[in-house]
């Protein structure tokens, strides 16, 4: 079933991070998402589903899927973040990046289930099943908009690298022949991306 | 001992972006099951996808899709037994096969090699490889890319030793000669994307028949 697919948020970890600064928007989303978990409030799962719905369908379209596969996507991502809204958790990961997980590992269970047949006698969950710890990387917990302003701020040639990372089914050797450039470029260009993302966070390389 | 190999940046944005198939998604969410290093990048590539998806231009769901969705709020969720492993087998992998790794049933591909196919499709195929200690595999190229993720054991070839976690990426420009290293079995998972091809004329047949 689609649930088995679903990273487990579990307990928060022992590290916090330093600063949390929240966007009204942001924590606004984190808040309806405490109403569903608390008191299953249909309100705020409306105001969810407004703003996400319509986005989770366009992230499943561009990554390849039929308009009415994608609907389909965005639905049972919705109901998923009802069900599982007890398990969000606003100090790892912002509303939009748990609903964004949400929808990734579905599709990744959707391809299977309609593309590939079953791997032998098992029902494959192909998220990773632990909690990160610190120590490398991005925060637990980025502001949404710090991180959208450093995405804008990327050189053109390293955003639209990692746009189309994320919204196209295509590996990165398509994406290296479509742009006519070598593999290598595709890779480093992704690795500057990476890297100025982390120091436009305020964090070390 | 932690884990030395990994697979690169690129191939991890492409887990987190979910544009991965199945086999790959696959190998890749069983090294993130021995690698808190590489969960960690992915936790913070999935805050790009997060941010992307909210600057991405909507499009209109179906004009009844809310008040469905609503109408399924009240279903019964069921809850499959979480039953945990006894072997320590990661849990995608688990979750793949149906059971742990000990209870793997190997088919015998001569004295000292097993295999099982998961999956396969075209020229992709996904394996178990169990190699009995100091097992040589022989040396071969690659008609496609051949990736390889150690679940138990390890096994050394000209790049390097891997060990549990240690992640392989052979292209077909690679031709190497894997053996298992000599203290205990060495249980891999492995991704090929195309046939692979043995220098020894002995074991092009053996792998023909075998349907490597």
């Amino acid at each position: 079933m689609a649930h088995a697919a679903l990273v487990s948020f579990r307990a928060p970890p022992r590290w916090r991070p330093k600063t949390v600064v929240l966007m009204r928007e942001a924590g606004h989303f984190d808040a309806a998402l405490r109403r569903i978990a608390e008191s299953r409030d249909r309100a705020a799962f409306q105001e969810l589903f407004e703003h996400f719905a319509p986005r989770v369908k366009a992230y499943a379209m561009k990554l390849g899927a039929s308009s009415q596969a994608a609907e389909d996507l965005a639905q049972e991502a919705m109901l998923t973040v009802w069900r599982k809204a007890g398990l969000f958790d606003p100090a790892r990961a912002a509303a939009s990046t748990w609903i964004f997980t949400i929808a990734r590992n579905l599709r990744i269970d959707l391809l299977r289930r309609e593309r590939l047949m079953r791997l032998d006698g098992g029902d494959p969950s192909l998220a990773p099943e632990s909690e990160p710890d610190a120590g490398e990387g991005f925060e637990t917990r980025q502001d949404g908009e710090a991180l959208r302003r450093a995405l804008r701020t990327l050189p053109v040639e390293q955003s639209q690298i990692v746009t189309l990372s994320f919204f196209s089914d295509k590996p990165h050797s398509q994406i290296a022949a479509e742009l006519n450039i070598p593999l290598g470029t595709v890779k480093s260009r992704l690795r500057l991306a990476m890297a100025r993302l982390r120091v436009s966070l305020g964090e070390t390389p | 001992m932690t884990v030395q190999h990994h697979p690169d940046d690129a191939l991890l944005l492409a887990y987190a972006a979910g544009g991965l198939d199945t086999a790959m998604s696959l190998i890749l969410a069983t090294h993130l099951s021995f690698c808190a290093g590489c969960r960690q990048l992915v936790v913070g590539q999935e805050q790009i996808g997060g941010a992307l998806l909210e600057d991405i231009a909507p499009v209109a769901m179906e004009s009844d899709a809310l008040r469905r969705v609503m109408a399924r709020l009240d279903e019964p969720v069921t809850h499959e037994p979480h039953q945990p492993s006894n072997d320590n087998t990661p849990a995608p992998l688990r979750a793949a096969l149906g059971h742990d790794l000990s209870q793997v049933r190997w088919r015998k591909m001569g004295p000292n090699l097993g295999y099982v196919t998961l999956y396969r499709r075209g020229p992709l195929a996904v394996r178990l490889l169990r190699g009995a200690p100091r097992t040589d595999v022989g040396s071969h190229s690659h008609r496609g890319m051949e990736y390889t993720l150690v679940l138990r054991g390890g096994y050394t070839d000209a790049t390097g030793s891997y060990g549990p976690g240690d992640f392989q990426a052979a292209s077909a420009e690679l031709r190497h000669n894997p053996v298992a290293d000599p203290e205990e079995d060495c249980i891999n998972l492995s991704v090929t994307t195309g046939p692979l091809h043995f220098d020894n004329t002995v074991q092009k047949i053996v792998a023909r028949l075998f349907g490597f």
